[in-house]
């Protein structure tokens, strides 16, 4: 029964990460005959390219401009969820919509439309507030800097999601017993919300940080890396050159470069925060025992 | 410590927990709102400069509409079809193949080489979080062999990759938590595995399933990456037609593209409304658990 499953995992991911490491050592190009054995050179063609670390550089703001952001939207909007009492439903159903749209159209209603620099609402709004026009697509840091609000406007919800589960999760009681001892909502907040709720913000922290590496779709859409390449994510350049230019084993290299850099990113924040985590269990353990 | 009575106290953080969900509610109704008005806009509307109220500062029109009812009706519904043809086979696919191994590895123990069931399951989950970047240059290569370049049974098969690791760590939780008695004195009545599975396990593992089911829609109605290096004219699906569309046609006739968007969104996020709870069910239980 659990045949078919492992077929298709494996034919399906583990041959192909192989097969794309495999790739990396020759010169496989579509458009060019004749496939070669070549060792590194392909490897180090690509890691001395002036293009590689603007590339990865791209991917790794673009992680650390939306996670940060969508966890701190995340926990605000989460934290004021769990305080409500009217219309909690009704809240958390709509902040449910932006992860049912695909980022596509999330791109182009908010990139193309909205923050279109000569007749979107956005400079419109700054217009009538007297305000100077932003050049949201036109400018390296500013286009990247819309990407990231994008980013965050679609994955907050995934963050409020979770965080909301995690707080309705945890015992009243010691909630209770603080109130009796005193504590006003911002201390109970950082000594008891806050350390119970690790386990829950690692993994939604961990899962966002892995799909931001990912990041294609909305790139595509707004700027297709531009202008210049200061927008291009890594996978961009293995679908973009190594795919639809033809350039296989080139395409292999940035493959395993962002592969690298996101195993390298998530295993980090793992080791630093396990501490944190076991504590947290530690800490449930303790209660329990009480 | 400065006397606040209760009451001001509750109030105050009443006023600041409602605060946050309106301004939050209004982060995501704005990109929506333009989304909806721009398919009722034309030219005039547009082109001049930024327009926000309908019947106050532009008049609605059905140009939109016309183009994708109109003539255009065949270029538009073609992706159409492929996105509902593409996810409801890959997800009902990836359901079927990942029920099964869930279910073996929920009851009976393994062993693939050092891993025992945890890990074997751990593994799958693991597998499903590596980039489509390392994975396409090998199928791209399979799928020219084979012939599956620009098919939809091609895209079907590439998003089972994701689909099945996903199923397999989902369901073998959820058949987890079911019983073993039933299925035990099913058995001993001379029941089969197969027919205590398809008989009993699987409707009780209902909600589950439903829950998997529709991630696994959405996952595949707006997947991107694959979908751009797999499908170019036959088996474009809608995401991708939108794309083509926003970089042929950007900044020139938006109610066509913001139309589009719209009918694109519209029947996941009715049908995600409707069975919101099993959306939040298998989000949450997937993200926590994973």
């Amino acid at each position: 029964m659990i045949l078919p499953a492992v077929i298709a995992t494996a034919g399906l991911v583990l041959y192909p990460l192989l097969f794309t490491l495999g790739v990396s050592f020759t010169n496989w190009h579509l458009f060019f005959p004749g496939v070669q054995f070549v060792g590194f050179e392909t490897w180090s063609h690509t890691l001395q390219s002036d293009f590689l670390p603007q590339v990865a550089r791209n991917t790794v703001v673009f992680v650390l401009g939306t996670v940060p952001a969508q966890y701190l939207c995340g926990l605000i909007v989460a934290l004021a969820l769990s305080n409500v009492k009217r219309g909690r439903a009704f809240f958390r159903v709509y902040f449910l919509v932006p992860l049912m749209i695909s980022p596509v159209a999330v791109a182009y209603v908010m990139g193309s439309m909205m923050l279109n620099e000569t007749v979107g609402p956005v400079n419109e709004v700054l217009r009538l507030l007297s305000l100077p026009r932003v050049p949201w697509l036109s400018d390296p840091n500013w286009a990247m800097f819309s990407l990231i609000m994008i980013d965050v406007w679609h994955w907050s919800s995934f963050m409020i999601l979770v965080l909301l589960a995690g707080l309705q999760s945890l015992p009243q009681e010691i909630y209770d017993s603080a109130k009796v001892d005193g504590a006003n909502s911002w201390q109970t907040f950082w000594t008891l919300t806050f350390p119970l709720l690790v386990p829950f913000s690692v993994t939604a922290i961990l899962l966002r940080l892995i799909s931001a590496f990912k990041v294609l779709d909305i790139i595509k859409v707004v700027t297709n890396g531009g202008p210049g390449r200061s927008t291009e994510s890594l996978t961009m350049t293995v679908i973009d050159t190594g795919v639809r230019g033809g350039d296989l084993a080139y395409g292999a290299v940035m493959a395993y470069v962002l592969l690298v850099l996101m195993l390298t990113f998530s295993g980090i924040f793992m080791l630093v925060t396990r501490r944190w985590v076991t504590s947290a269990q530690g800490g449930e353990e303790r209660r329990n025992a009480i | 410590m400065p006397f606040r009575s209760n009451r001001t106290r509750q109030r105050l953080s009443d006023v600041l927990v409602y605060g946050v969900l309106v301004a939050w509610s209004l982060i995501i109704f704005f990109p929506l709102y333009w989304l909806v008005i721009t398919a009722f806009k034309g030219p005039l509307s547009t082109n001049s400069g930024a327009t926000f109220i309908p019947w106050v500062d532009f008049t609605p029109e059905l140009r939109g509409w016309d183009y994708i009812f109109g003539d255009n009706r065949d270029v538009v519904m073609k992706p159409f079809l492929n996105s509902v043809v593409v996810s409801l086979s890959s997800a009902l696919g990836a359901l079927l193949i990942g029920s099964m191994a869930g279910y073996a590895l929920a009851r009976f123990p393994f062993r693939l080489g050092p891993l025992s069931n945890d890990g074997i399951a751990l593994t799958f989950m693991g597998v499903r979080m590596f980039p489509a970047a390392v994975l396409v240059i090998p199928l791209l290569i399979m799928y020219r062999e084979l012939g599956l370049l620009d098919t939809r049974v091609g895209l079907i098969i590439a998003y089972w990759s994701f689909g099945v690791p996903f199923v397999v760590w989902m369901m073998r939780d959820f058949f987890r938590s079911l019983p073993v008695e039933i299925e035990e004195s099913a058995l001993i009545d001379g029941c089969t595995r197969l027919g205590v599975l398809r008989d009993i396990a699987l409707p009780l593992a209902r909600p589950g399933l439903i829950a998997v089911f529709i991630l696994l829609m959405i996952d595949a109605w707006n997947e991107y990456t694959l979908a751009v290096t797999f499908a170019f004219t036959d088996a474009v699906t809608i995401p991708l037609f939108l794309q083509q569309q926003n970089d042929l046609q950007l900044g020139t006739q938006w109610w066509n593209m913001s139309a589009i968007a719209l009918l694109s969104l519209l029947p996941i996020v009715a049908s995600g409304l409707v069975l919101e709870r099993y959306i939040t069910r298998g989000l949450t239980f997937g993200a926590i658990k994973g």
